[in-house]
């Protein structure tokens, strides 16, 4: 088991540094990243705005039902929210979400181009099958992925905004002036950061899995599967490193 | 030419290819026969450089293939064209930019220049008024003849053919073997066709080298197959009813 492991990691490697040869012709790759960006990160605002309204207004009542104490202002219940969201919510749980959407997406379509013989025709015609592939996908998903995480932080405050106004659970200006107070840049920075090591993962260990895909259309939905569970473990360690090294 | 001397190649200890030596000539359709699991696709992988041979040569005019890096072997790519046997023909793009693929990354032509040749080569192939549809909208036969045409976009010196007639009926058959037989001529290529359809044997093997249990059991041509003393090949030769009628009236 060890031994696979490692055989794994060393051809993952290996399999990076195809990725990230220089590109035969910069037009390709940048009509190649317009594409990709378009399919991995525009085709997701749906999906993540829609789950960050909701878990921006659980917060707020989750937040408000334990705070209940007089002493405490009300404020500090969009305080920690905020915090929440920023810290936690907007990068690792949404690059969980994207670890099922985003991950099975390349690793079913990498697949697929691999059993039907599509990525040796172009390794044949003497094209970079995995730089052409790959390096839009990981390029567009890690650079494009913080816009997601601060659209996801809009959405969740907004959502929080719409109970607090709907339920006045806390008084509407407590809110506002708790999801303003003690702003800190560089948790901004942090949680940035964190969502686009977490694309790159999923980006690069679903196109991995996908481009080694073998065994036909079972072959592919294996590849899907396994890169869906083993991306969703290491952002979940890579998070635990990260917060470490950065916040302590 | 391509010239493959003594190769050897295994998978898990499960000897697949045994001392193969053969030479495949230019301007002629040379083809690799035999039964399912002889060892063609092998063969033929490692022709390409899918596979790397355990041991023994494989040369590309007096260039030998393990002697190149990956830049000499990418320069020889581009002289190459594959028919697969699924055509492999790219989803993401539609018939006219799956031939144009190979142009955009190793030409400077402009866009409609490389229009021009991709209409061009459907042309040779006869697909004409389908540049805008995708792979899955086209009929088996149809997927071949795209995928001619995009092994022959960059005019290569090499055509290889991965069983190019499976899953087509007898007559789209014919007509896919003399458009890879009249290419071969008119373009003077070294086509090699994997192929274990007796029909195709018959019609375009210029020079036949078959196979059976990785080895390399004869060699000749489409004339010559039919009096053959090797045993293994009379019997993969008259398992086709045209064939074996044809042995038989001339033993009569």
């Amino acid at each position: 088991m060890v031994r696979n492991f490692l055989i794994s990691v060393g051809r993952y490697v290996l399999f990076l540094k195809m990725v990230f040869r220089k590109p035969e012709k910069w037009r390709i790759f940048w009509r190649q990243f317009i594409t990709e960006a378009d399919k991995l990160i525009i085709s997701s605002i749906l999906l993540v705005g829609v789950i960050s309204v909701f878990i921006g207004g659980v917060l707020v009542i989750q937040t408000a039902s334990n705070l209940e104490n007089p002493i405490i202002d009300k404020m500090y219940i969009g305080y920690m929210v905020r915090e929440s969201l920023i810290l936690e919510f907007c990068s690792t749980m949404v690059a969980l979400i994207l670890a099922g959407k985003m991950g099975s997406n390349i690793s079913s379509e990498i697949g697929s181009m691999r059993i039907t013989e599509q990525i040796d025709a172009m390794d044949m015609m003497g094209v970079n099958s995995a730089g052409f592939l790959v390096l839009p996908k990981v390029t567009a998903a890690t650079i494009l992925s913080p816009l997601l995480m601060l659209l996801s932080l809009a959405l969740g405050l907004l959502g929080g905004w719409i109970v607090v106004e709907a339920t006045h659970i806390i008084p509407p200006p407590s809110y506002i002036t708790g999801i303003k107070a003690f702003y800190n840049g560089f948790y901004i920075f942090y949680s940035c950061f964190k969502m686009s090591l977490f694309c790159f993962m999923i980006s690069s260990i679903a196109a991995f899995n996908g481009y080694y895909a073998k065994g036909g259309s079972l072959g592919v939905g294996r590849s899907s599967t396994q890169s869906i569970v083993i991306t969703s473990i290491l952002i979940l360690m890579a998070d635990l490193i990260v917060t470490q090294l950065m916040l302590y | 030419m391509i010239k493959v001397e003594n190769l050897y190649k295994s998978f898990d200890g499960v000897q697949v290819l045994k001392d193969i030596s053969v030479e495949y000539e230019a301007g002629k359709c040379n083809m690799i026969i035999g039964a399912s699991g002889s060892g063609k696709t092998v063969l033929l992988k490692n022709l390409i450089g899918l596979l790397e041979p355990d041991s023994g040569e494989i040369s590309y005019g007096d260039r030998k293939l393990s002697t190149m890096g990956y830049e000499e072997r990418k320069l020889l790519r581009q002289k190459i064209g594959i028919l697969f046997q699924g055509s492999a023909l790219f989803d993401f793009a539609t018939v006219i930019e799956n031939v144009m693929f190979p142009m955009e990354f190793f030409t400077d032509w402009s866009p409609a220049q490389r229009r021009e040749r991709a209409r061009y080569c459907l042309e040779k192939v006869n697909v004409i008024g389908s540049d805008d549809k995708y792979p899955n909208e086209l009929s088996g036969g149809m997927q071949k003849r795209v995928g001619i045409a995009r092994a022959i976009a960059l005019n290569p010196e090499y055509l290889f053919c991965d069983e190019p007639n499976s899953g087509l009926d007898p007559y789209t058959s014919i007509l896919i073997d003399r458009l890879i037989s009249d290419l071969t001529k008119e373009f003077n290529m070294t086509t090699v066709v994997n192929t274990h359809d007796m029909n195709s044997i018959l019609e375009i093997g210029d020079k036949i080298g078959f196979i059976s249990k990785g080895s390399l059991l004869w060699q000749g041509d489409r004339h010559s197959i039919l009096h053959t003393e090797c045993q293994e090949l009379r019997d993969f030769v008259c398992a086709n009813t045209l064939a074996r009628n044809i042995i038989e009236g001339r033993q009569k």
